[in-house]
């Protein structure tokens, strides 16, 4: 059957930390990569207009969500050296085990993992050309995509998976509902930590306001990279899997300290 | 690739625990465990995760090196698994 939503949210870390101290450890620590240590700061009020922003742009998503009563969320994301290390980066890769589960700092999930369907897009990819790597022992969310160490796949190859899951999403009986992770424009790890390329942003939404996503595909990693964009990677792969369909709701809000937060949602497809 | 044990010290920083907290009483007998170059042992020491990064270290794993200073032993960003 047809997907029955698509979605994509940013997730940054301080999307999850509360305002004040949770706040200033993050900028503390991810600040000690801009060149003078330090970059400018929200103040108290403006993390807490942030952390109600974002609540009520995950409102929209989850009542959509809830509203196309999925039997399965497949979840799009990307990792930075915490699941993978350089003796061995995937490009692709669908975790088969039985559960899938993470934590970060007080909030931890654990969830059943759907192996079946991540084994129907492993075996549709090798049909297609489209080689993941996979395993069951790796506590990733379901399909990951390298997003974060050179060389990075190509937009065109990840809107190529996107394409590829939902084939199997049709093929599924299965209400079956997706999600990207990450971006919008960020440098973390960077002397750039703090720049936030909103022009960019603000054009990727629009694209995808207007059912345009296919004309992503002809970025390079090189020019998401420069927009500090990369993690808009997992993002080609829901727009692939949306291909014309406009997106019915897009918010977008700059967090002041290193992420463009960014949320999507797609009620028709 | 170049710097991997540089890279490997830093990652093990994060990711195990008994590694870290050995490192906090003899962080000079950790680092004899990787094959490091004097130079990468003087940047680790130093603890600027700048420094590192013109190593060749990927950013994010940079940041690891911070947590073995007082200031940032409680940082929230490493409660994440």
């Amino acid at each position: 059957m047809p997907l029955v939503s698509a979605m994509a949210a940013s997730h940054a870390p301080n999307i999850l930390l509360e305002p004040g101290r949770e706040w200033e450890d993050f900028m503390d620590l991810h600040y000690s990569m801009a060149p003078q240590g330090t970059a400018s700061r929200p103040t108290f009020e403006q993390q807490k207009k942030l952390r109600r922003d974002a609540e009520a742009a995950f409102g929209v998503l989850r009542k959509d969500l809830e509203q196309a009563q999925p039997d399965v969320l497949i979840v799009i994301a990307n990792d930075q050296f915490v699941n993978f290390f350089w003796n061995n980066i995937p490009t692709f890769f669908v975790t088969i085990g039985d559960e899938v589960k993470g934590q970060f700092t007080r909030h931890s999930f654990r969830y059943r993992n759907h192996k079946e369907l991540g084994k129907a897009i492993i075996r549709a990819g090798m049909d297609k050309g489209i080689d993941f790597s996979y395993g069951p022992k790796i506590p990733v969310l379901p399909i990951y995509v390298n997003t974060w160490v050179d060389p990075a796949p190509s937009p065109r190859r990840c809107y190529q998976v996107g394409e590829l899951i939902r084939e199997v999403a049709e093929n599924s009986a299965e209400r079956v509902a997706i999600l990207a992770t990450g971006g919008l424009s960020h440098f973390p790890g960077s002397p750039r930590i703090g720049e936030i390329d909103e022009t960019f942003d603000h054009k990727l939404l629009e694209v995808m306001r207007e059912g345009k996503g296919k004309n992503l595909v002809d970025y390079s990693v090189q020019d998401l990279l420069q927009a500090g964009d990369t993690e808009f990677l997992n993002w080609m792969v829901v727009i692939g899997a949306v291909g014309d369909a406009k997106a019915s709701y897009t918010a977008y809000m700059p967090d002041f300290v290193a992420t463009g937060w960014g949320f999507v949602s797609w009620r028709s497809l | 690739m170049s710097c991997y044990d540089l890279s490997r010290l830093l990652f093990d920083l994060k990711m195990n625990e008994s590694l870290y907290q050995r490192s906090l009483k003899d962080f000079e007998g950790v680092m004899g465990e990787y094959e490091l170059t004097a130079e990468e042992k003087d940047a680790l020491r130093a603890g600027d995760p700048r420094k590192l990064r013109q190593l060749g270290v990927h950013g994010m794993l940079c940041l690891y090196i911070k947590r073995l200073q007082p200031e940032f032993r409680d940082n929230i960003y490493w409660q994440q698994k």
